[in-house]
């Protein structure tokens, strides 16, 4: 999966760029499988992409076109898929994109993971062995876009204490 | 010559009519769309806060792809401040969602007679009713808006208290601390009842030849990370320059009267990033993120830059750092320029200490230096056009015609738009840039950056001459000014940051023409490019003739001609301003 580390997140949105440019050849958010929930009144940015978490709510796909992959990744049968958004609906941090009907996931590039090569910060990074639960996330209601940021501002609450107690920058 | 015609969105806010159309010819995006749009349709002498004048936002074919730092969009109109041609730029992630949505340009003409904003979804364009919205801050507007549309993601430009009550410097803001901060563009936008837009996009900008744009892209990209500036541009942002011009002598502490600022290492770069800062923040796309988030026990927010941070501390005589990013904080929720407030109150602290004016002019507020109730009361009364902000609202020049002669000998603005934190006498490029751009007082045209690194053979490269790299010669700034100008509005039209363009001379026409070709799929050249820059270097020089601009007042304020820099590194300097100015209309070929 990829991680972000929220303390070092800039959200600069560098990785939804080179993410939609390897895949399409083109630049928008819109075709990126990861993608940066930015809180903007509270200073926060997180870039989410599928985390492979232990629950994957996405499997329970009404055609079966969803499989897992050897790296935790989720994998679409294109043939099978009926662009219902089931997948899309079900996940609880708002990580699979859709575009032209279908569900995108982040496959990690076949090991190439663009968006941890480009992330100028060093916030993101790949990790083949992390199992994360996301029961927490799994009852809270929203669009995909609202429950990235809902997830973001749970992740950042540490830190936003942090800064209450005088944790600056280099500290 | 059409290098690229993009899709204009024309709204009528009198007979709330959306059309659409085409950009005008002879554009290479943003700036040079929107100034031949003002020409072509705005009449001369018109009120800026009245119906006839038209209001532009515009993106350019790069915003939004891969290239570093594509983010600006630009908003244009004739300026309340100035009366001439305005326009300003904000950096962050609303100019590439305007440009995912499939909108080039935003044309907004006449004025609602009610509260509305604009909601932009990719085709769907409704202008929507605005009266709850009515006097929030940006803050308060951008999260609402993003709230009740039920789309965090979605991008907000809006204005503020300031921008509802036409105060003159207002400023259009996205992300809620990346503004179009000068020559009042917010102002303009509230005259028309215009509350803010909203933009949904999720159309993708595909380069025509990839191979071409990408091999553009990462010329970009390695020329940013070779850049000696590199690591301390990314650490500190535009405030590391407080040092450095401290050093060079044109730190403007109280308001010009010194250079030398005792308690520099309370208010500098290091002070703030030790004290306030947080974490980095960046805008679109931007391998230097350079901007910071900061925590103070006032409030928190993203900044501050340079501007600012030296505004509400050196230039007003303020050591306490906490105090000035928390002033920061609130010009960018009410909505007004950092440059201009600051320089408001910091010639009213002038004023006061020469004993022109006294407290009992200004409502009673204390306006000693540094004065903590001056710098949390004004702005908020500004803002808000309370008891004498009403009169402040108006910028210094309006002011001072007030408060009589001596007020106006210790003003610093070039045709009614306020200066930046540096002295001009002791970096004589931008003392020319100041007093001779399309805009009025403002170094930001095109920033003659070479005279602060003094880099000679640059200098050579780029305009032709050595002299040019010495901040305190006046020979060959013409040509340097004139170089810088074309970089800016290449710049505005590539909507690439020019701390990035301009300030580390990354870009030149070269790569600029590669990356048009990449993405367009043709072949266009550095000196077509340069053409276009010219040619509406001359429209906006036309547009301005045209509302009666004269000779004269292409000059600095005459504190700057006649009396030296008093003390430091700089002491002594004046500036020969006509001199320049008389090397710049040679260099345009202008009588």
């Amino acid at each position: 999966m990829i991680h972000c580390e929220v303390e070092i997140c800039v959200g600069c949105r560098m990785c939804e760029v080179i993410c939609s440019s390897v895949h399409f050849g083109a630049v928008s958010p819109a075709l990126s499988r990861i993608r940066v929930a930015k809180l903007e009144d509270t200073g926060i940015d997180l870039a989410i992409a599928c985390m492979s978490c232990t629950e994957k709510p996405c499997l329970e796909c009404p055609t079966d076109a969803l499989s897992v992959g050897a790296e935790g990744e989720i994998q679409l049968e294109v043939e099978l898929c009926n662009g219902c958004e089931t997948c899309v609906e079900a996940c609880p941090v708002g990580a699979v994109g859709f575009h032209e009907d279908e569900p995108l996931f982040c496959d990690l590039c076949d090991g190439a993971t663009s968006c941890v090569e480009v992330c100028p910060s060093g916030a993101l990074s790949y990790r083949s062995d992390d199992k994360i639960s996301l029961e927490e996330f799994l009852e809270f209601e929203g669009y995909p876009n609202e429950r990235r940021v809902h997830y973001a501002a749970v992740q950042a609450v540490p830190m936003r204490e942090r800064w209450k107690a005088g944790a600056r920058v280099d500290t | 010559m059409s290098i690229y015609r993009g899709n204009a969105l024309r709204v009528d806010l009198t007979h709330n009519e959306i059309g659409r159309g085409s950009t005008p010819e002879n554009g290479i995006g943003a700036r040079t769309w929107n100034s031949v749009t003002l020409l072509n349709e705005v009449e001369p002498g018109i009120d800026p806060l009245g119906p006839d004048n038209v209001l532009c936002l515009a993106v350019g074919p790069l915003t939004g792809s891969e290239l570093i730092a594509s983010c600006r969009f630009i908003a244009s109109a004739k300026s309340p401040l100035t009366g001439y041609l305005g326009d300003s730029g904000a950096r962050g992630f609303f100019a590439p969602e305007l440009r995912w949505a499939g909108h080039d340009q935003l044309v907004f003409a006449g004025a609602s007679d009610r509260w509305v904003y604009l909601l932009i979804d990719n085709e769907q364009v409704e202008l929507r009713d605005a009266s709850h919205l009515v006097g929030l801050d940006i803050t308060q507007t951008t999260v609402q808006l993003q709230r009740e549309l039920r789309d965090p993601d979605l991008q907000v430009a809006t204005i503020g208290p300031a921008g509802e009550n036409l105060v003159r410097y207002s400023i259009i803001s996205c992300n809620l601390a990346r503004a179009c901060g000068r020559t009042g563009m917010g102002a303009v936008m509230g005259s028309k009842k215009l509350k803010a837009i909203v933009v949904r996009g999720t159309r993708p900008v595909r380069p025509a030849n990839p191979d071409r744009f990408k091999a553009a892209c990462n010329q970009l990209q390695a020329n940013i990370e070779a850049h000696r500036q590199f690591e301390s541009r990314r650490k500190y942002g535009t405030t590391r320059i407080m040092d450095a011009l401290s050093e060079m002598g044109v730190l403007p502490a109280y308001h010009y009267r010194s250079a030398i600022y005792e308690d520099l290492d309370k208010v500098n770069s290091d002070a703030l990033r030790r004290d306030h800062v947080v974490k980095s923040k960046s805008c679109y796309n931007c391998n230097v993120y350079c901007s910071r988030y900061n925590y103070t026990q006032y409030s928190e927010g993203e900044g501050p830059e340079y501007e600012a941070q030296a505004a509400f501390t050196v230039k007003c005589g303020n050591s306490d750092l906490e105090l000035g990013v928390a002033v920061s904080n609130t010009v960018n929720r009410l909505g007004i320029d950092c440059i201009s407030t600051g320089e408001v109150i910091a010639w009213l602290m002038e004023c006061r200490h020469e004993g022109v004016i006294s407290d009992d002019d200004i409502d009673g507020i204390d306006l000693s230096w540094g004065s903590r109730e001056a710098l949390l009361q004004l702005p908020e009364m500004i803002a808000r056009k309370e008891g004498i902000g009403a009169l402040l609202a108006k910028g210094t020049k309006r002011a001072a015609e007030e408060f009589g002669t001596e007020a106006r000998k210790l003003t610093a603005e070039v045709k009614g738009l306020e200066l930046f934190s540096a002295d001009p006498r002791g970096i004589k490029g931008y003392g020319l840039m100041n007093a001779v751009n399309s805009r009025g007082g403002d170094h930001y045209r095109g920033e003659p950056m070479i005279e602060l690194t003094g880099d000679e053979d640059l200098a050579l490269r780029r305009v032709g001459n050595r002299d040019a790299a010495h901040r305190l010669k006046e020979e060959g700034k013409g040509a340097l000014v004139n170089y810088a100008e074309h970089m800016g509005l290449l710049s505005d039209s590539m909507t690439i940051c020019k701390n990035i363009s301009c300030c580390m001379d990354v870009v030149d026409f070269d790569l600029a023409a590669e990356a048009y070709s990449g993405l367009l799929g043709r072949d266009i050249t550095a000196h077509e490019l340069w053409q276009v820059c010219s040619h509406v270097s001359q429209v906006e020089r036309d547009f301005n003739l045209r509302e009666g601009l004269r000779r004269e007042e292409d000059t600095l304020p005459q504190r700057f001609i006649d009396t030296p820099i008093p003390d430091g590194p700089a002491q002594g300097t004046v500036v020969d301003i006509q001199r320049m100015v008389g090397d710049y209309y040679k260099e345009k070929g202008w009588e």
